[in-house]
């Protein structure tokens, strides 16, 4: 695999350091996620991780995580910037002990700058970039889209992006590098497209009223007689076509170029009028751009989604989605276990060269803790 | 810079395949897109330091050209139905043939296979049939996406990107390139992880738009201010939320992080009504409530933190775009602002590829390629 021999300190935090994590290790990287003893983690975005447990208000404990950087090729922390500076596990003094190191810092505000040291979440870091402001369609209030684009697209996705570049770099320069990866630039990076466009007929002043934000009725989502949704993506006019053919109306009583409202009234009240079954027997097999809105649960089960292996059962009924893109020469090698905190402290230091003893008498120091399988 | 020295052929596309070019030229790689209508302009704004080649595709000359830049190419991008490049002479199979070191890109909506892959799309259809598109639009009965930002952009161009790059990592190891099959249903839906391993968790509920996150809590919201202009709330926290609810000028007592949620958000949306985005902005700045204002694209690019750290660019007058991210300490950023006119570079990289200025100029009268004048602009 593309990480196969890389291996990951990821420092524990929520959403987007650990899918960044996720990413590496579904890529084949080796990755080990520094965790505080004595808690249980929310995270499910960790599988085929290693848990370490280490107590890094004691010394001996950042010892043991330096040592664990000192032979690593990439470290993730998701925090304010100076907090890794405090635990002795800044960036400075890790490159120099391992000039090879990629160090990726994953915040939302990033190492610079007014807002730097300020608290936030997705939706603020998506309200900073000005995208939250031309997202959220059919109401009066912008909204955004759960927190799949900051925290995850420009997020961990990004930084995930920026750690196989550094690595690109490192084959060429033999160097390691610091990463400034901050959820407010990378979401305005996702979202190139809408600032180089604005000034397009695409998008219009405001808000919801443009081709691909909620203005256009041929780009837009519909209920059906059974209160299920389709959704119509109707661009081009061969496909418009298409569309109102699927519908059953006349292209004379439904051109593209007649007014909007009137047009999503007629096509509101024509979805209206068959279930979403109905809908799809129509429009399957057409190009039109017309598909249903399917429910997780239903997406699992689609068969265009069964037989490419989007998903796959991961737990009892948990169905997750598999890594992307996929490969020729890099087959699936996807764990679905989710460690626990703390399940491979023992092993982990092992490698590392300690003893027995010496693990030990470490988590009787209350410096490392070896968690119990009964915590799962 | 990270892609120094790799050569990427990018098949002109819209929106998925000219994002994940401007990546990997963001990133330094050549990029060379292939236009193959002649005579127009591209609508394609995301090419940004690529060079334009403009080459007729149904001449067996014109397709021997692009043969010939892909043998010694690293990277091919190509966003076309599956069978498209083979029937040109420019499936993987042909390419990888005469160079095994080739990384492969298929960036599509559906796939390679499967009972969609013949089938047209765009993303509103991609993120439904991922799933997602049914947990997206807080406010309203029908779902709605995030422009086309999902599947086209992060699980399509962005995602092809990684994919790319892991590829070219791989191949430092092993010598050899590969296919990529990266489509934006399976893409978006990998962005989406967290929504899939934490739907049965009290971070969702069974109903779209009443969970903590995608617009039941009110502590999780947006609102309007007193000038018709809008803050974000993100506080989750109890933290947070006490400061949150102090900035507001409310007592701890009369709004509860647990009180009926329909309540505290009228609360709230009452008293953002009373004043101004400026002053709520005051309160705000310097509290760690994650309050913050909702910039219009405009007002974004001149906030102060978002200016002090170089987010956007001009990259033509009054035009300012996203820089690239994530920003690095050994790779300092080298973004050509300058996006080519189809067959801007024609001449030039035929030339390079070893052909005469006579060869050229008469593959430009026989109509095979075409050196697009200036004046295009």
């Amino acid at each position: 695999m593309a990480l196969k021999g890389i291996k990951v300190i990821e420092m524990a935090g929520l959403a987007p350091a650990p899918f960044c994590g996720m990413i590496l290790a579904d890529f084949g990287a080796k990755v080990i996620r520094i965790d505080q003893p004595k808690t249980t983690s929310p995270d499910r975005l960790a599988r085929g991780k290693l848990s370490v447990a280490v107590n890094l208000k004691k010394n001996e404990g950042v010892a043991i995580v330096r040592k664990l950087c000192k032979t690593a090729d990439v470290v993730i922390e998701p925090f304010r910037p100076g907090v890794m500076e405090r635990l002795g596990l800044g960036p400075k003094e890790l490159l120099d002990k391992n000039p090879g190191l990629v160090y990726a810092r994953l915040t939302g505000y990033g190492q610079t700058g007014p807002l730097s040291q300020r608290a936030g979440h997705d939706i603020n870091y998506l309200a900073i970039t000005g995208l939250l402001s031309r997202l959220g369609w059919k109401s009066d209030l912008p909204s955004p889209p759960i927190n799949l684009l900051a925290d995850f697209a420009g997020g961990g996705l990004m930084c995930a992006l920026g750690i196989t570049m550094a690595l690109l770099n490192r084959a060429r320069t033999g160097k390691g590098q610091v990463i400034d990866s901050n959820m407010v630039d990378g979401a305005a990076y996702v979202g190139s497209f809408v600032y180089q466009m604005l000034d397009s007929p695409i998008f219009t002043a405001k808000r919801g009223e443009g081709m691909l934000d909620g203005g256009a009725p041929f780009y837009d989502t519909y209920k059906t007689k059974d209160g299920k949704f389709m959704a119509v993506g109707a661009l081009e006019a061969k496909f418009y076509k298409n569309f109102i053919a699927g519908l059953g109306l006349k292209t004379e009583d439904a051109s593209q170029f007649m007014d909007w409202k009137v047009l999503r009234k007629l096509f509101a009240d024509t979805f209206a009028t068959k279930t979403q079954k109905e809908w799809c027997e129509t429009f399957d097999n057409v190009d039109a751009c017309v598909t249903p809105i399917l429910t997780v649960d239903e997406a699992v089960g689609y068969e265009h989604n069964a037989s490419k292996g989007t998903f796959a059962e991961a737990a009892p009924e948990k169905f997750v989605p598999q890594p992307a893109p996929r490969f020729s020469d890099m087959p699936l090698d996807v764990s679905n276990v989710q460690p626990f905190v703390g399940q491979h402290t023992a092993q982990v230091l092992s490698e590392l060269g300690y003893s027995a003893e010496e693990i030990k008498k470490l988590g009787k120091d209350g410096v490392i803790e070896q968690a119990h399988p009964s915590r799962v």
